[in-house]
């Protein structure tokens, strides 16, 4: 339907604006986007525009009044009557808001509509309200009277200065009325008012104890809350009734204006109840409570002030009574007696959680409930010097009073909304509680670089900060100190996984998960601290630089370390069973929280006498300011510049270093160190000296001792040689034992991949020298690929040493590990086995197998094969020759890989990882430099996949080695020219090969520890 | 109440102003006895409406519609409310 409002001219909006007030008086519908509304509003219109009514027809009004009257009378309801005939006579001759004449056609239409909208007037009750008291109330002011008052002066009894309290008022209304003694202002209560008051008092006749009933009066507060309309007698002096002066503005510029029921309070009773509201009362007349929400009450109203600019101060103080609320029920919720029993108006029931706060929150709600008794303090003073009425107090003041102390509900407001509020509500404990911390924290900071403009936040927020940081502390303290995480509602960011024990070889790496919370997604993420704490914290992407809980942050591995040695420490300790004198040494220890506050109030006293506030450290951060503000000045003046704002900010600049003053003033000042606050920037620098090192100290201690016992109680260092002993085979004769034993099988070609016969062996070999490490001992052999097989260095490929290492050794020395140390026992096996071959060669055999067919042809001299060597007598000898050198050559290869490895590489890197050892701090350090010291033993020894060619060129001339000593075994026969030049010309190559890769290598730089071999084999190969 | 201590162009105003109020009381009454149901601040509303030449017997008809219709709105929840107690 369109929309019927042809011209928009002023009559037209003002007929719109009614219209839809009129829609909304009688149906109710207060929104106009209600598609109800719209539909009323286009109905009204349609109906007034395309009406089928006739014009108002005077006659017919007349007619219609009359035939009511006769209605009436028939009824005989002659007042009715009466009343109607007069009233509707008065009405048409009298003129309308808009219309002077009389008995126009709005009179009618007015009339016709009442007319049309009449519901069976006869059976409704009428009776006449008496109009005309506006009238004579008018005339009620005794000017007489007034006038004459100076006149009677005398007489009156009671003329003292005007009292503005009830019980005078009262009886001065019966008094002349007095003057103020400027006498420019009258202070006077009208009578009907004072009737009023009268009518509302107590209905107990006091007549007996008029003086009981004024002193009740008095002292009695009057019921202001129960919303009976009534008026307050008060000074009539002009300033003082500027809501009664706005009003009568209001109502003269406004014929419709009606007023509303208001109820007059005094300014006392608005303070009060501000109080009582910020004190966290809840049932509050002028404030209410409504569904959580704190509102100011619309008809309140004081004498001096107009409604809306009461309201709109009333507002301001209702939005902190909001936030006092709001902190209150976090606080009462977190105590567990929420507010059920005491309010029921107060029309909020908050849900119990079904579990127990954790201590986070306690602790944080703990700090609130301080900070609120202290303010609750300043109320009680204030209310007190309103009740003895001895200063002047207004709502004015009390809010100027207040003002630093809302400003704080602000702040704490803001921290706890972001910090508490807005948390959602399925969040686990650790995210909400490193949330809190983090955001107390970043607030800290955040108000830090503002620097003086809010110490006095910053100190709010920093006791805050200390007090709801105490649970983590504890934990960490317990922790570090006793080495059990003790965290039953789960907050903190790093948790003991359930499952592993402490005896087990995954303890170090599995035991622990560390929360990371992001702030910026609220995601959590979840890392095994083993990423973390070994690879150290800094190397985290820089995404996570808000996770966690940031003050710990620098520390964390070092909780993490002294936490988990703590706890491993306990265990191995429970183990011996010494645990009682632990727990005496622990009486008179100091937790780590109790350090910490310590700390912080000698710091914060530094240079003070004993206060360890921070105002007076603020003072003397100021005095200090100055004093090096002429300092600076001097300097200044000193090169001709005059700029005290440059002298200023050069003195703040320096304020923070203490040589400040050597430096600028010769060193005649004595150094004040006290500039050192919690405030200008040195909150970081405040824990880092006030926290930081006693969990550096404690880490040191927890982790230094448990290296200590490792390595004593629980002989670490002689497992780390054991493994050196056999898989490195350090322990020279014990391992030669062993191998030349299988060697010598193999050489006979005999079966030696026998489990029982080549762990008799090893038992045999170790058992003499290292009779405990003899049952640790095993080794096993499984079958690769045969492939691989049929070159004769892989016949040892399978091999594989087995040490079994006890508890807690394993973590360091871990399966993994032995998976290295077992590839660079099986290249030494090779060496050693090539090397071996080609020693146990005697000349003589060679010569022996070449001789003989000599010997026998010089003897017997007989058969075809004696010609056929005869024939070959002279290539006999240089083949022998040939192999002699060839024999040499490879030896001196071999010789020098084997020197090589075993001393340049094993030795030196096992000495320095001995001196590591040594040195390590803590346990994840030694895990560190052992894996570090493998990963080095296995680059060296070529067994990293990028050096693969070198290693297969090794490879290539031990296989040449090794077929070389079978051959020479087998004898000469078995040779042919051919193969031996073959053999020369691969060694050859591989030779050169190596000997260029390696020199390259050296010259590059890149692995100066292979010059030693590039050298020795070059030498080789001047020689050839 | 009515201190009329103003310039002698606000005590007419103020004069009139009173007039009016008197009209207006008048009419309530009348519509009082009437039995016509409305208030005071919807009274002066259909007046002003009146004046502005709304045909009177279109705006009551309007007025009757919207009652009807209101109480046909509310009705059913009431309805509901009652089924559902049971």
């Amino acid at each position: 339907m369109a929309r019927l409002v042809p011209s928009w001219t002023r009559l037209d909006k003002q007929q719109e604006r009614d219209v839809r007030e009129l829609i909304r008086r009688v149906s109710g519908l207060q929104d106009e986007a209600d598609p109800n509304f719209q539909l009323a509003l286009n109905f009204a219109w349609s109906n007034f525009r395309f009406h089928r009514f006739l014009d108002v027809n005077s006659h017919k009004v007349e007619k219609t009044i009359e035939g009511i009257y006769e209605k009436f009378i028939i009824h005989s309801d002659l007042s009715k009557a009466a009343s109607w005939k007069k009233l509707t006579e008065e009405f048409l001759n009298s003129s309308l808001p808009s219309i002077k004449e009389i008995k126009t056609d709005a009179h009618y239409s007015i009339l016709s509509l009442l007319l049309c909208l009449s519901d069976s007037p006869s059976n409704s009750n009428y009776v006449e309200t008496p109009r005309e008291k506006e009238v004579e109330k008018k005339d009620d002011f005794d000017w007489g009277k007034y006038l004459m008052e100076g006149e009677e002066i005398d007489l009156g009894p009671n003329v003292d200065t005007p009292n503005w309290s009830e019980d005078s008022e009262e009886e001065d209304a019966q008094q002349p009325l007095s003057r103020e003694d400027s006498g420019i202002q009258v202070d006077r209560t009208p009578l009907e008012e004072q009737d009023q008051n009268r009518n509302l008092g107590p209905r107990v006749s006091w007549k007996d104890e008029p003086d009981g009933r004024s002193w009740l009066e008095q002292h009695v507060v009057h019921q202001y809350w129960t919303a009976r309309p009534s008026r307050i007698p008060h000074s009539l002096h002009l300033h003082s009734n500027l809501a009664a002066v706005w009003d009568q503005h209001l109502y003269s510029s406004d014929p419709l204006y009606v007023p509303d029921d208001r109820v007059f309070v005094t300014e006392t009773q608005v303070i009060r109840e501000t109080l009582w509201l910020l004190s966290g009362v809840k049932k509050l007349f002028i404030f209410q409570l409504i569904d959580g929400k704190v509102t100011v009450r619309n008809n309140i109203i004081v004498t001096h002030l107009t409604h809306n600019c009461l309201r709109s101060v009333l507002e301001q103080i209702a939005a902190y009574g909001q936030v006092v609320f709001r902190l209150q029920e976090f606080i009462d919720e977190v105590m567990g007696h929420s507010s059920e029993s005491p309010l029921p108006g107060s029309g909020s029931i908050p849900k119990k959680s079904a579990e127990a706060p954790f201590r986070t929150y306690q602790a944080f709600m703990w700090a609130l409930y301080k900070y609120f008794i202290s303010f609750k303090k300043e109320l009680t003073e204030i209310e007190k010097c309103i009740i003895n009425n001895d200063t002047t107090i207004t709502l004015a003041i009390v809010v100027d009073k207040l003002s630093p102390r809302l400003a704080q509900l602000k702040v704490l407001h803001k921290v706890f909304s972001t910090g508490v509020a807005e948390v959602p509500p399925d969040t686990r404990n650790v995210v909400r509680a490193s949330h809190l911390l983090n955001t107390l924290y970043k607030a800290i900071l955040e108000y830090d670089n503002v620097g003086e403009a809010s110490e006095q936040t910053v100190s709010l927020l920093f006791s805050l900060w200390v007090e709801t940081v105490r649970p983590y502390l504890q934990t960490v303290d317990e922790w570090i100190v006793h080495g059990h995480l003790w965290d039953s509602a789960r907050e903190f960011i790093i948790q003991r996984n359930k499952n592993v024990p402490v005896n087990h070889r995954d303890f170090w790496y599995a035991t622990y998960t560390l929360y990371s919370v992001s702030e910026k997604t609220e995601n959590e993420e979840k890392m095994n601290d083993n990423a973390s704490a070994s690879s150290g914290s800094d190397q985290g992407p820089s995404s996570r630089q808000h996770t966690m809980v940031s003050f710990l942050k620098p520390v964390l591995k070092q909780i993490i370390m002294a936490g988990k040695s703590m706890q491993l420490l306990k265990n191995l300790r429970c183990a011996e069973s010494t645990a009682c004198q632990v727990a005496a040494r622990d009486a008179d220890r100091k937790s780590l929280y109790t350090l910490f506050l310590e700390s912080v109030q000698s710091r914060l006293r530094r240079g003070e006498d004993s206060t360890p506030q921070v105002l007076t450290d603020q003072q003397a951060t100021k005095e200090n300011l100055i004093k090096m503000q002429s300092i600076a000045e001097r300097h200044l003046e000193l090169d001709d510049i005059h700029d005290p704002l440059l002298a200023i900010n050069f003195a703040r600049l320096y304020l923070e270093q203490s040589d400040f003053h050597e430096k600028f003033s010769g060193g005649d000042i004595c150094v004040d160190r006290s500039s050192e606050s919690v405030t200008c920037q040195t909150f970081e620098l405040t824990l880092r000296s006030c926290l930081y090192p006693h969990i550096d100290k404690q880490y040191l201690d927890c982790c230094g001792n448990l290296m200590q016992t490792l390595k004593k109680d629980y002989r670490l260092v002689e497992y780390l040689q054991a493994m050196r002993n056999f898989f490195l085979m350090e322990g020279g004769d014990t391992m030669y034992d062993f191998y030349t034993s299988i060697f010598d099988k193999i050489r006979e070609k005999e079966t030696w991949q026998n489990v029982s016969f080549l762990n008799v062996q090893l038992q045999e070999a170790v058992g003499q020298r290292y009779p405990e490490d003899s049952s640790r001992l095993s080794i096993s052999f499984e079958n690769v690929d045969t492939a691989k097989k049929k070159l004769p260095v892989h016949t040892l490929d399978g091999l594989t040493l087995s040490y079994k290492v006890p508890w807690p050794v394993d973590i360091v020395i871990s399966l993994e590990c032995q998976k290295i140390y077992n590839q660079v026992f099986l290249l030494l096996l090779q060496i050693k086995w090539a090397k071996y071959s080609l020693d146990v060669l005697l000349f003589g055999e060679l010569a022996n197998t070449a001789e003989k067919p000599h010997l026998k042809e010089s003897l017997l001299s007989e058969q075809d094969t004696v010609a056929q060597f005869g024939s070959q007598k002279e290539p006999v000898g240089q083949q022998i020759h040939r192999m002699f050198l060839l024999r040499v050559k490879l030896m001196h290869f071999v010789n020098s890989l084997h020197n090589y490895i075993m001393t340049r590489i094993l030795h030196s890197t096992g000495l320095e990882f001995q001196h590591q050892v040594e040195e390590a701090k803590d346990l994840d350090q030694l895990i560190k430099i052992h894996y570090r010291y493998l990963s080095t033993i296995h680059d060296r020894c070529l067994l990293r996949e990028k050096v693969s060619f070198v290693k297969e060129a090794i490879m290539k001339v031990l296989n040449l080695a090794l077929m070389f000593a079978e051959g020479w075994q087998a004898g000469l026969g078995a040779w042919q020219m051919e193969s031996i030049e073959k053999m020369e010309s691969d060694f050859k190559n591989c030779h050169m090969f190596l000997v260029t890769i390696l020199n390259k290598a050296v010259c590059r730089g890149s692995f100066p520890h292979l010059e030693s071999l590039a050298l020795s084999l070059m030498a080789g190969m001047e020689q050839s | 109440m009515g201190n009329g201590s103003g310039p002698g162009s606000l005590a007419l105003a103020a004069t009139n102003l009173n007039a009016v109020r008197e009209t207006m009381d008048v009419n309530l009454e009348i519509s009082r006895i009437l039995n016509t149901g409305l208030d005071t601040e919807t009274l002066s509303i259909c007046v002003r409406l009146c004046e502005q030449g709304i045909n009177p017997e279109a705006l009551s008809s309007v007025i009757k519609e919207l009652r009807k219709t209101t109480e046909a709105l509310q009705a059913p929840e009431n309805m509901t409310s009652y089924l559902e107690t049971p």
